[in-house]
């Protein structure tokens, strides 16, 4: 009797044990629930015995990043798999906290991604993610405005706020602005300040050398023109307190002719629920300098694998689940994200469905990432406190600021050359 | 006497359990980690101990420094103003009205509510273009609506209208709970001496009142010095670094930018800062609380 | 001090400026979704109820409430039970060091938590009680320490000794003097210290975020900080969750005022 009851105790507990492996993942809260949701059911449904358990961080980039490099400084075995925001992955790379994927991501299976987030995700010759979804600036634009004034949309800066100014200056609107992006002091302001800084040619900093760029004259003319002529002439004031929504909201009340905002903009400035300008809006790549390359920051989310995972292996199972073309193709189709996988822009049904995304590929093909390196939050920061310095206060002296800024930055980039690597 | 010491020393333990475990050891690991150099994305560089070079660090860094004043400037203002509004708000409330403790309770809501929605709330009331505040000034003149959260000297200001709201109601309880420990007697003598309102205010209301109101204005000072959530939810330390106090900085350092070393640095220093607050305030205060029991 | 003809007038300025920006967040809570960003702003809501019916279907505020009460609750219980033995030890034996214990509560009551939050939770990871009611109340416990006991212990001050000397000459313990004699006096105390402590608890939120990661755990000011998106910041939604989540405490301030303001006067600020 005894006897029976032990076995019959080890039976149940070893099937207890071996019956449901768990496998972390760190996520955030999608807009769009259900489409993760039937994802993960339809993983589980696939693999028996494997069982995804979520944890909830913020959407905000910066809040999930600091609750994931939680986990990972303390080597928190309770964690397989996370997103990644498209600037962490060198972050993580160098920290030693997330796990070099070569062996299971092998470069012939990397070529079906777009190259832009590949990039993102290799640090040192490894690779650390595994991209999802991806996002590039755009420029929206009031199609009504423009055609009643007889404009096309702005090749150049300069231009741009000429047609804005034209467009004010006419429809004699108190209410309209011109312009409306993203000016916070966060990490969004680099990304708008980047595609100004670039496209006339500048940097942020010079990764060779390790040394910050924003004092040099390309940079600088950049930065004076998005205070001068940007903020100063045809956008209003509170543009400098503006994330994505806020800044998404003026332009989708129609109070806005341009707008500068991600992909996902397009579906909301359609959508009678929440717009005001629903078939008035038009697409198209941003402006650059005169004599510059139009250059659009490129964003958007990874998959990676913790160190730290007692079972890696079964991780990755997982992870490439959820980024096989199946699974991006559900998500383009009803979460609306842009897919990191270049036949997806083929895809009959997806471009039925996202007929934009045939216009936006180019854009995506030449978004570019945010300099990779393991200290880029705290030269972010750097750079934030600047740019947000340099356009926030009207006489600002741009030229000492930057000077500051560069000579700040480095100092972090030093910290690069100390000690040897491994 | 012996005995005396066992017992007492019994009913202590469990809290200090409690604060040993999850206060003071942090604490010291606090202060232990401020004085090495730790870079957690760069772990090649491994723990350095540097003595006090990081206290050495923090008073050369600009940015730290401006934060510092900015810290200051916040508590000077606020702590005083949600005093005095505290202390306004108990006048008002210790008389008997009817309807007085509904208006107790709707006294009591902003403190309420949790931080952090209080917090978004006043990013939306702020809002340049749907905010509150500029329909109650401008109406329907939307041009001349201003965006407090984008213009840096607003913006602080922003932020402590947003404390001031939050917690001058808790200066008013603490205020209003000493305002009730003065004996009727007193005023009924001076009304009957023929004293103003003024005049009984100044002569009796005051001079009692100076625990409650030192008290009140200690309890604002540790907090406001510590203001997080606020500036996290509503400004993120910006524009042109204009709210980012202390506080902010230290979790940007810790958190964001793993900077163990320097960002422990940050909080001791706001430690220290709140606790030559509190000391200066407790001498004032005379240290009632802390006197044994007569027998 | 006697009545003025200003009173009414202060009343209003007063309720007005504690209600107006909440009812402002309640009205929007009931518009519609393009009203909610409308420029300028539309004051007569639409009465749209879909916000409500989306923060309780969508984002599980119930749940989130639920966990609050928890958690809440739980920490009120034990911290007040364990701070009336501190600060009845603290305030009834003339010791070196009981002194020196309320003024290191004192001290570690001004503490940055984000500073302790690091070394916090690596203990509760070492005792696996990272999303855990049990991990989540511990950090709690530690931090409603300080005001309990200093709330308590101003209570117990005023209580006279003889009562309780009476009681352990009729021969009780001193354990029994404790439960049966001066817990009751010092009820208005006990009962002010655990609102305290409640609303301090409830209203926390980096411990909560940082430790609270499994959705089903998350308390009621992680669960609405965590309602924004990316790139999108369901105003409306915050609005009403905001107005449900506070509705409770209202009902508990309306409730309890008086013996909360009579709590604290009773002790905390006695002149």
């Amino acid at each position: 009797m005894a006897i029976t009851v032990l076995v019959f105790f080890v039976l149940f507990s070893c099937s207890f044990v071996f019956a449901e492996t768990e496998i972390r993942f760190v996520t955030w809260k999608s807009q769009f629930p259900k489409v993760w949701d039937e994802a993960i059911r339809a993983f589980e449904a696939e693999h028996p015995g494997l069982k995804i358990v979520r944890e909830i961080g913020p959407h905000s980039s910066t809040e999930f990043h600091d609750l994931v490099t939680q986990k990972l400084k303390n080597r928190d075995p309770e964690m397989d798999v996370f997103f990644m925001d498209v600037i962490w992955p060198a972050e993580f790379a160098a920290a030693g906290w997330a796990l070099p994927l070569d062996r299971f991501f092998p470069a012939g299976e990397r070529e079906k991604f777009l190259s832009a987030p590949i990039l993102a995700d290799t640090y040192r010759g490894q690779i650390y993610g595994v991209p999802v979804f991806i996002d590039a600036g755009m420029l929206y634009y009031r199609k009504d405005l423009l055609a009643r004034y007889g404009f096309s949309p702005p090749r150049t800066w300069p231009e741009l706020v000429a047609q804005a100014k034209a467009v004010l200056a006419k429809a004699k609107d108190p209410q309209l602005t011109g312009f409306s992006g993203q000016f916070k002091q966060y990490e969004g302001l680099i990304c708008n300040m980047m595609e100004y800084i670039l496209s006339n040619g500048g940097s942020l900093w010079d990764d060779d050398g390790l040394r910050g760029a924003l004092h040099r004259p390309e940079a600088i003319e950049a930065v004076q023109f998005v205070r001068d002529r940007i903020i100063g002439e045809i956008s209003h004031r509170g543009v400098l307190a503006y994330q994505e929504p806020e800044s998404l909201a003026l332009f989708a009340q129609g109070r806005a002719v341009f707008h500068r905002n991600w992909p996902y903009a397009w579906e909301i400035a359609n959508d009678p629920q929440r717009s005001r300008v629903v078939g008035k809006v038009g697409m198209a790549v941003l402006p650059a300098f005169p004599g510059g390359k139009s250059v659009s920051t490129l964003g958007g989310w990874q998959l990676g694998i913790s160190r730290f995972s007692r079972k890696p292996d079964l991780a990755w199972k997982f992870v490439s689940f959820m980024t096989s073309p199946e699974m991006q193709k559900r998500i383009a189709l009803y979460a609306g994200r842009a897919p990191a996988r270049r036949a997806l822009y083929r895809d009959p049904d997806v471009l039925k469905k996202r007929p934009e995304f045939e216009s936006q590929f180019e854009t995506f093909v030449h978004a570019v990432p945010r300099p990779r390196t393991p200290v880029y939050v705290p030269l972010s920061n750097v750079m934030q406190r600047f740019f947000s310095s340099a356009i926030a206060l009207r006489d600002s002296n741009i030229e000492s600021l930057a000077r500051l800024a560069s000579r700040d930055m480095d100092r972090v980039l030093d910290l690069l050359r100390e000690g040897v690597r491994p | 006497m012996r005995e005396a010491q066992r017992v007492a020393l019994y009913y202590v333990l469990p809290s200090l359990v409690f604060v040993l475990l999850f206060s003071i050891y942090p604490i010291f690991e606090s202060f232990r980690l401020s004085l090495y150099r730790m870079i957690l994305t760069l772990p090649w560089l491994g723990q350095k101990f540097v003595g006090w070079e990081n206290y050495r660090d923090l008073l050369t860094d600009p940015v730290a420094m401006k934060s510092l004043l900015t810290t200051l400037l916040f508590v000077a203002v606020t702590a005083p103003v949600e005093v005095l509004l505290g202390l306004f708000m108990a006048l008002v409330l210790n008389e008997s009205f009817r309807g007085r403790a509904l208006l107790r309770a709707v006294v009591l809501v902003p403190w309420a509510i949790p931080t952090v929605v209080s917090s978004q709330m006043w990013r939306f009331i702020f809002n340049d273009r749907y905010g509150l505040v500029n329909f109650f000034l401008f109406g329907d003149a939307t041009h001349l609506y201003v965006a407090p959260l984008a213009e840096p000297y607003l913006a602080l200001i922003a932020i402590m209208v947003a404390d001031v709201w939050k917690t001058s109601s808790f200066a008013a309880l603490i205020i209003l709970a000493g305002l009730q420990t003065i004996p009727d007697e007193l005023y009924e003598a001076a009304s009957i001496d023929g004293a103003t309102l003024w005049q009984q205010l100044r002569h009796i209301t005051l001079p009692l009142l100076k625990p409650a109101l030192l008290l009140a204005l200690l309890f604002r000072t540790i907090d406001a010095l510590r203001v997080f959530d606020l500036v996290f939810v509503m400004t993120q330390g910006g524009p042109a670094d204009a709210t980012n106090v202390l506080q902010f900085y230290g979790y940007k350092k810790t958190f964001a930018e793993g900077m163990i070393g320097y960002g422990s640095t940050i909080s001791v220093v706001v430690f220290f800062a709140a606790l030559l607050l509190s000391l200066l305030y407790i001498r004032l205060l005379g240290a009632r609380v802390l006197e044994r029991p007569g027998r | 001090m006697r009545q003025n003809a200003l009173q009414p007038v202060w009343w209003v300025l007063i309720g007005g400026f504690s209600l107006v920006p909440y009812l402002w967040f309640v009205l929007t809570s009931w518009k519609s979704p393009a009203q909610v960003t409308a420029i300028p702003p539309e004051i007569v809501p639409e009465f749209h109820w879909g916000f409500y019916l989306s923060a309780l279907r969508d984002y599980g505020l119930l749940r989130y409430m639920r966990n609050s009460a928890i958690v809440a609750s739980l920490t009120t219980l034990i911290s007040i039970a364990i701070g009336s033995f501190a600060a009845y030890s603290l305030t009834r034996f003339r010791l070196s060091w009981t002194r020196i214990y309320l003024m290191l509560l004192l001290a570690i009551s001004m503490f940055p938590q984000i500073a302790i939050a690091g070394p916090v939770w690596r203990i509760l990871n070492t005792l696996g009680w990272l999303n855990t009611y049990q991990g989540i109340v511990a950090a709690y416990i530690a931090l409603s320490l300080p005001l309990a006991v200093w709330i308590l212990a101003t209570f117990f001050k005023e209580l006279p000794y003889e009562v309780e000397e009476a009681a352990m000459i009729d021969g009780c313990t001193r354990a029994q003097a404790l439960w049966k004699v001066v817990l009751p006096l010092a009820a208005p105390g006990l009962f002010t210290a655990s609102i305290l402590v409640f609303i301090h608890v409830w209203n926390e939120f980096f411990f909560a975020l940082l430790i609270l990661t499994n959705p089903a755990l998350q308390t009621l000011p992680v669960g609405i900080a965590l309602f924004p998106g990316e790139y999108t910041m369901p105003w409306g939604e915050i609005a009403a969750a905001s107005t449900i989540a506070t509705l409770p405490l209202i009902a508990l301030t309306l409730i309890f005022q008086r013996r909360i303001v009579r709590g604290l006067s009773a002790g905390a600020v006695k002149g």
